[in-house]
This record gives structure tokens, C-alpha cells and sequence, in this order.
């Protein structure tokens, strides 16, 4: 049994902010206290030996959920695969995370499902939920068979990487989803209007002579999207929003009680276009990254609810990958390591939102969406949880992380606020950043 | 005033000071490049490495030239365009040539950053001969030469850059070496061509070449690629001729003798006409000749030796 002293818990599905006594026994969360005395928790242990956690100055929330991860396996494991990719979860803070189904070959079926989450189990770490595809090889003609994937244990549909440019097929897939009550997870992106644009179309790219993608090539797929879901009724989760645009058609839609969610990345929160340099391919990464009023859109957007969640959009890639001209370089930046810690500095550190609304964001609102367990510390839930100091400091380098990528802009960066305590099930299997 | 930089990779980042120092040495260079025996011993022993991923007649003998006058050894890698995914990563072939003790490495590539990428893994100087988009140093270079000579002081001229200003390098470069010259410089050609984000650029746009050419002392035409035309960017090369193309009576409008520069090859008939391209204001074979001069400078400011004097 474990009891965590005097800690700051956070859980925004029971409203609590606040300093409390923590029990988990037997993969469970047991009690939440005002404070309890050694003769209770004793009393509580029933014979088991109680581990005791001071975590004043800390704070106490459930483990992170991210719904958007790549973690390449099958197929691309010299980028990541399952195992590392669970790792550098954990150690990241994240509990429970979807795996994107664009490897090779894509997870179509339910076999490839069920490996999918089989190699979650023997790794061991984090709770890994793969996502299917939305279209059999991700060619965007025909359906896959949902119903027996959903048997098999996947968690959502998605041609995540590619867009369905088919507005008849992404109807479709709205209507038959239904079936299994998921949402369609879509990667809003026109083709044509994207071409073989490298960032944002904007000053930046003008003047660095790298071709741009409008905001538009994400914008015109919202609208699209929020049409169709509101015609069918069917379930729409909108993956990487980075426009403004696209932000205020969701705002209007959900008024209009169409049903959709939507996340946001940490690096469009955070970074912007100009921020990029002509060599800086850490930076390039699909959608690309905004104006300063898409980032001001995004963050307010997060505010106010019409975002929903965060999620990491994890992209692993190799070195040798990475290190291409800005055109030849794959886009992505991996970031389960350092994505709560950059939220943390960069957002909630400059007050610009509350730790209980990113929270909220990266744990409970994911599992109401994809119904999942944990994102709450409720007695009786499992004991998927995260004990965060703001005060452990660490320099983001190659030694360090677990993660078989190294594309994360925060290389070589000291900083501080991370997860020193990872639960899974009730079993640590991460402290100090050291997975065990 | 004293060499420091190891790269020629954007005039974006270089002061007005080292493009005068840069201009006023190939201002000597030219004058050995037009003795009768035009040889120096001067980079005996020094080995220059042509790197081009793009076909290129001019360019890639303009530093082949400018090396040889110079008394470097050259030698000249052409590597397929098709090659970027499947053969060796450029980062390796720079590491290899590397190896082999090159002592400058003029780097062409499609890709926009490639000679900043190489200049950063690479202990030899590296030339950007144009990469993507993004710049080509050396062409700026001796299009303000070849201004200069014709013109003197350029401060305060008017230049119209007319055609593909958004896929153009040699656009951009020169944008940035015009205005840190004091140039008034505008950029024309269609919307699809000359988009708003080229305002990052900091110079005039217009879409109306007539209402652009009063007052202008120097016109320069971009080469049009072709196959732009497929992509939609423009509907037919008749109509782009017709709004943007360089023709006398057009060029009448400018109210001066006004001097025309191509980066060439030039598509004759259309975005420059046959009477402009052979005319007397045409400077376009003088650029060619400059552009030894300046590459023979740059070459020689980059590993001529510490004090870098013109001897």
C-alpha cells in the first residue's frame, strides 16, 4: 500500500484542488483525505506494509491520457516501437495512450489490433489502446470492419497522416461508426491545398523559400468534417487543430450541439512559424506550426472548452532522418518526455492556463470521450497516477531519454517540472524520470 | 576591413560592409580575368569541389573558371536529382568529400537550407550556388556588381524585378542585396506569383508591371519555369507575355535608359523579347563575365590566406 502525505491533489472529475492524504492499495485508489493519522492508515494497510510518499510542495493527479501517439510498431521500429514508446510514457507522465494506426502495415484489421495490444501487455508499462484505421490500408475506398475490431480491443478509427479526401467516405465512416459508439478521429488536411508544402504559408515561408501549406488546407476539412457530422449525427474527434479557423468553426458547431471533440499539441500551444529556421527540421511537423493568432486561438480555445484535450501527436524519427534539408526531412516531433514538462513552462508557469484545466484536458476528458478507465482519482479507480514536482530539474539529452527518438526541440534544454512518480495499475514503474 | 566568414550562404545575413568588401575585390579579379594570360598562383594547392543535385551549364562553369584562374584544382560532382531518396544522404556525400580535404564545397540543391545544413556539419567553406528556393548569393552578387559598373553609386536607384518572385532565389537574393544597398526595389508579376507572404521580403510589390516601370534605372526578368503553367499558376505563357514580358515599347515606359539584366537561361519570346534580350541595354553577357569575377572573390576572400589582400 502506498500513502502519499500531504500532497496537492488535483482531479478535476471530483473538483478537487487541494492539499490531501492519498491511499492506493490492491491497483486501486483506496481514500482521499483531508489528512490521515498513522493509526488509520495502518488500520486501512490490513497487515500489507505502507509505503509512505512525503509529497508536500507536489502535486497529485491522474495519469495522463494521450489520445495520439505513433509508436511505429509494426513496421518502422528503428523509430520507436511499442515497447520504447511506453516507456517514454511513463516516463513522461502518460498512463494510457492510443497508438496511431498509419504503420506498416497500417492496423486495419483485427489481428493487427490484437498485436497492437499484445505488445502493450508484455511491455508493461503504459495502458496502450490501439487505434484502427478508418479505410482498409488507408486508401480511403473502403470501410474496415469496425465491429470486429472493437472486439479486438481497439479503441477509435483513424486514417491519422492522411486525410480522407473522399467527402462520400468520411460520410460513411461517421454513419457506420455508430456501430461501435467511437469517434472518427480526423486528420484534417486538404491534399491538394497542402501539396508538398513544408510549413505554414506565411511571411516566414516566403522569405525562407520553403514552400507553404495554408491555413486553409486544415481549415476547409473542419468545415467539411462539422458538416457531415451534423448531417449524420455520428462522432466526430477533430486530431492536431492548429487555426484559428478551425478553432472558431468548432466553437460554433458544438453551440450548435453538433458532436465533436478536438485536441490541440503542446508544440502549437507553445511554438510558431517564425520560431523556425531554415535547418530546424526539429520544428517541422504536420499540421504545420501557426501564426502567433492561431497560437492566442488555440490557447483560448483550450480555455473556454471548445477544445477539448491535449494531445501529443508523438512522431518519432530517426537521427539520421532528421538530418536532411528542411524539404527532405519526415515531419513530426516526439514528445511524450517533454510534452506535460514544456505545458508546465510555457503555459501554466506564465498563468496562461491552470494546471486543473490542462489536467482536465490530458486525462479526464479523454476517457469520457474515448471511454476509457483512469483520468480520475475517484475510490475504487484504478490507480493510473502521476506525483508531479515542480521543482526536479533536468537537462533534456540523448543519455537520458527512453524514447528511441531524439526529434524533440528541446534538446540540450534545462528544465524543470516533471513527473517524478508514475503509477500504472497501482505498481510504480517510474521514479525520478528513471523507468524502472 | 578583415575577412571572418567561413560561408557564403545568404546575403540575408551579411553586412553592407562585407558586400562592398566582396564587390571591391572582385573589381581586381575582373581585371586579371580580362588579362590575355589569366592565371594566378595564388590558391595553388587549394582544391575545389562542385556539388550539384541541379543541372546547371552556368553557374556550374562560372566556379569552375573562377577556381581555375585562381590557380585552385576543381572538380565537379553531378549527382542525380532522383538519387535524394534512395542514394547516399547529402549529409554523407558532404562528409566524404570532406574527407578527401576540400577546402570549398559549392553546394547547388533543390531543397531551401541545404547549404546551411552543410555549412554546419562541414569544416570546409561552403558557397551556396543556389539552394531551393531560398537564395543564390553569388547571382545577387554579380547582378549588383554588373549595376554598379554600369551605374556607380546605386543608392537611391529604382530596380522592378518582374515574373516567378516566389519560387525565385535569385529573387529573394536579390531583394537583400538591393535594399541593404540602398535600392528601391519592386517585385511584379501575377498574384499566384508574387503572393502576400512575400512581404517578409520588406521590398515594394505590385501586380501591374506598366504602373511600376516610371523611374525605374534597372529592370530585371526572372526566367519563367514552364511547368508552372501545368500547376496552374498561370493560365498560358500568351497571356504572362503579355502582362509581364520585356518588350521595347515596354521598356519605353520606364522614361530612362534603363539598363535589363536576366539571370538567364532565358526563355526567349517570353518573359524577355528577342529585340530587348540582344539590345544594347541588355547587360546579360556582361552578368555572365561578373559573375567569374565575383565567384573569383568569393572563392578567394574564403581561403586566399589570413591577411586576404589582392596581391
Amino acid at each position: 500500500m502506498w500513502w502519499l502525505k500531504d500532497v496537492m491533489v488535483i482531479d478535476p472529475s471530483q473538483n478537487i484542488s487541494a492539499p490531501r492524504d492519498v491511499l492506493i492499495k490492491d491497483k486501486m485508489v483506496l481514500e482521499i483525505s483531508a489528512s490521515l493519522t498513522e493509526e488509520d492508515v495502518l488500520v486501512k494497510a490490513q497487515g500489507e506494509s505502507v509505503e509512505t510518499v512525503n509529497g508536500k510542495g507536489k502535486y497529485l493527479f491522474p495519469g495522463l491520457i494521450d489520445v495520439h501517439t505513433h509508436l511505429r510498431e509494426p513496421g518502422q521500429e528503428d523509430k520507436e516501437d511499442i515497447l520504447s514508446g511506453s516507456r517514454a510514457a511513463v516516463r513522461g507522465g502518460f498512463t494510457t495512450i492510443l497508438a496511431m494506426a498509419n504503420t506498416q502495415p497500417p492496423i486495419d484489421n483485427r489481428a493487427l489490433v490484437e498485436f497492437v495490444r499484445r505488445q502493450g501487455e508484455r511491455a508493461g508499462y503504459a495502458h496502450v489502446l490501439p487505434i484502427g484505421t478508418v479505410t482498409k490500408g488507408m486508401q480511403g475506398s473502403e470501410l474496415v470492419e469496425m465491429a470486429d475490431m472493437k472486439a479486438g480491443g481497439a479503441a477509435a478509427f483513424s486514417d491519422d497522416g492522411k486525410n480522407i479526401q473522399n467527402a462520400e467516405m468520411m460520410r460513411l465512416a461517421l454513419e457506420y461508426a455508430k456501430l461501435t459508439g467511437f469517434p472518427i478521429i480526423s486528420h484534417c488536411e486538404d491534399k491538394d491545398l497542402a501539396g508538398d508544402g513544408q510549413m505554414r504559408r506565411g511571411v516566414a515561408s516566403g522569405r525562407m523559400g520553403l514552400r507553404g501549406i495554408p491555413a486553409s488546407a486544415e481549415s476547409v476539412i473542419v468545415a467539411r468534417d462539422l458538416i457531415l457530422a451534423e448531417e449524420t449525427g455520428g462522432k466526430l474527434h477533430l486530431a492536431h487543430i492548429s487555426t484559428a479557423d478551425s478553432v472558431e468553426m468548432i466553437r460554433k458547431a458544438k453551440a450548435r450541439g453538433v458532436n465533436v471533440t478536438a485536441e490541440v499539441n503542446p508544440h502549437h500551444l507553445i511554438f510558431t512559424d517564425e520560431e523556425i529556421g531554415i535547418t530546424d527540421t526539429v520544428l517541422k511537423v504536420n499540421p504545420p506550426l501557426g501564426s502567433e493568432e492561431d497560437r492566442e486561438a488555440l490557447i483560448e480555445g483550450l480555455r473556454d472548452g471548445t477544445i477539448d484535450m491535449i494531445a501529443t501527436d508523438h512522431a518519432p524519427h530517426t537521427q539520421a532522418e532528421k538530418a536532411r534539408p528542411f524539404a527532405e526531412a519526415p515531419f513530426g516531433i516526439a514528445s511524450l518526455e517533454t510534452a506535460l514538462s514544456a505545458v508546465w513552462n510555457y503555459l501554466v508557469l506564465p498563468g496562461r492556463l491552470s494546471l486543473d484545466r490542462v489536467i482536465e484536458a490530458w486525462s479526464w476528458a479523454p476517457a469520457q470521450r474515448f471511454g476509457l478507465t483512469g483520468g480520475t482519482l475517484k475510490p475504487g479507480a484504478i490507480a493510473d497516477i502521476v506525483l508531479f514536482d515542480p521543482d526536479f530539474s533536468e537537462v533534456i539529452d540523448s543519455t537520458n531519454l527512453v524514447s528511441k527518438a531524439r526529434n524533440t526541440p528541446f534538446l540540450g534544454k534545462n528544465m524543470a517540472g516533471f513527473p517524478v512518480m508514475v503509477w500504472v495499475e497501482g505498481k510504480l514503474v517510474q521514479r525520478d524520470r528513471v523507468v524502472k | 576591413m578583415k575577412w571572418q566568414r567561413k560561408d557564403i550562404l545568404a546575403i540575408e545575413d551579411m553586412s553592407v560592409e562585407e558586400i562592398r568588401h566582396i564587390l571591391h575585390t572582385a573589381k581586381v579579379m575582373k581585371e586579371i580575368l580580362m588579362r590575355p594570360i589569366k592565371k594566378l598562383p595564388t590558391l595553388k594547392g587549394k582544391s575545389v569541389v562542385n556539388l550539384f543535385y541541379e543541372a546547371s551549364t552556368r553557374t556550374r562553369t562560372s566556379f569552375e573558371m573562377a577556381a581555375k584562374v585562381l590557380g585552385a584544382d576543381t572538380t565537379s560532382i553531378a549527382v542525380a536529382q532522383s538519387s535524394v531518396s534512395k542514394g547516399e544522404s547529402l549529409y554523407d556525400t558532404a562528409k566524404t568529400i570532406q574527407a578527401m580535404r576540400a577546402d570549398v564545397v559549392i553546394l547547388r540543391h533543390p531543397s531551401s537550407g541545404s547549404a546551411k545544413f552543410l555549412a554546419d556539419i562541414l569544416d570546409p567553406a561552403v558557397i551556396n550556388a543556389g539552394d531551393g528556393q531560398h537564395a543564390h548569393p553569388t547571382q545577387a552578387l554579380l547582378d549588383i556588381f554588373t549595376m554598379q559598373e554600369h551605374l556607380g553609386e546605386l543608392e537611391g536607384k529604382n530596380v522592378v524585378i518582374v515574373g516567378d518572385v516566389l519560387h525565385s532565389r535569385v529573387a529573394r537574393s536579390n531583394a537583400w542585396c538591393l535594399q541593404k544597398m540602398g535600392v528601391n526595389v519592386t517585385l511584379a508579376g501575377p498574384p499566384t506569383l508574387v503572393p502576400a507572404e512575400m512581404e517578409g521580403l520588406g521590398v515594394n510589390m505590385t501586380h501591374d508591371l506598366d504602373s511600376a516601370l516610371p523611374g525605374a534605372d534597372i529592370v530585371m526578368a526572372l526566367r519563367l519555369q514552364l511547368e508552372r503553367q501545368k500547376s496552374g499558376l498561370f493560365p498560358s505563357l500568351r497571356e504572362y507575355s503579355h502582362l509581364y514580358g520585356l518588350t521595347t515599347e515596354r521598356l519605353k515606359k520606364t522614361g530612362k535608359q534603363s539598363i535589363v539584366l536576366h539571370p538567364g537561361p532565358m526563355n526567349r519570346g517570353v518573359e524577355i523579347s528577342d529585340d530587348v534580350a540582344n539590345g544594347v541595354d541588355a547587360l546579360i553577357e556582361r552578368q555572365v563575365t561578373n559573375g567569374v569575377a565575383i565567384r573569383m572573390a568569393l572563392i578567394y576572400l574564403l581561403i586566399g590566406g589570413s591577411g586576404n589582400v589582392v596581391a
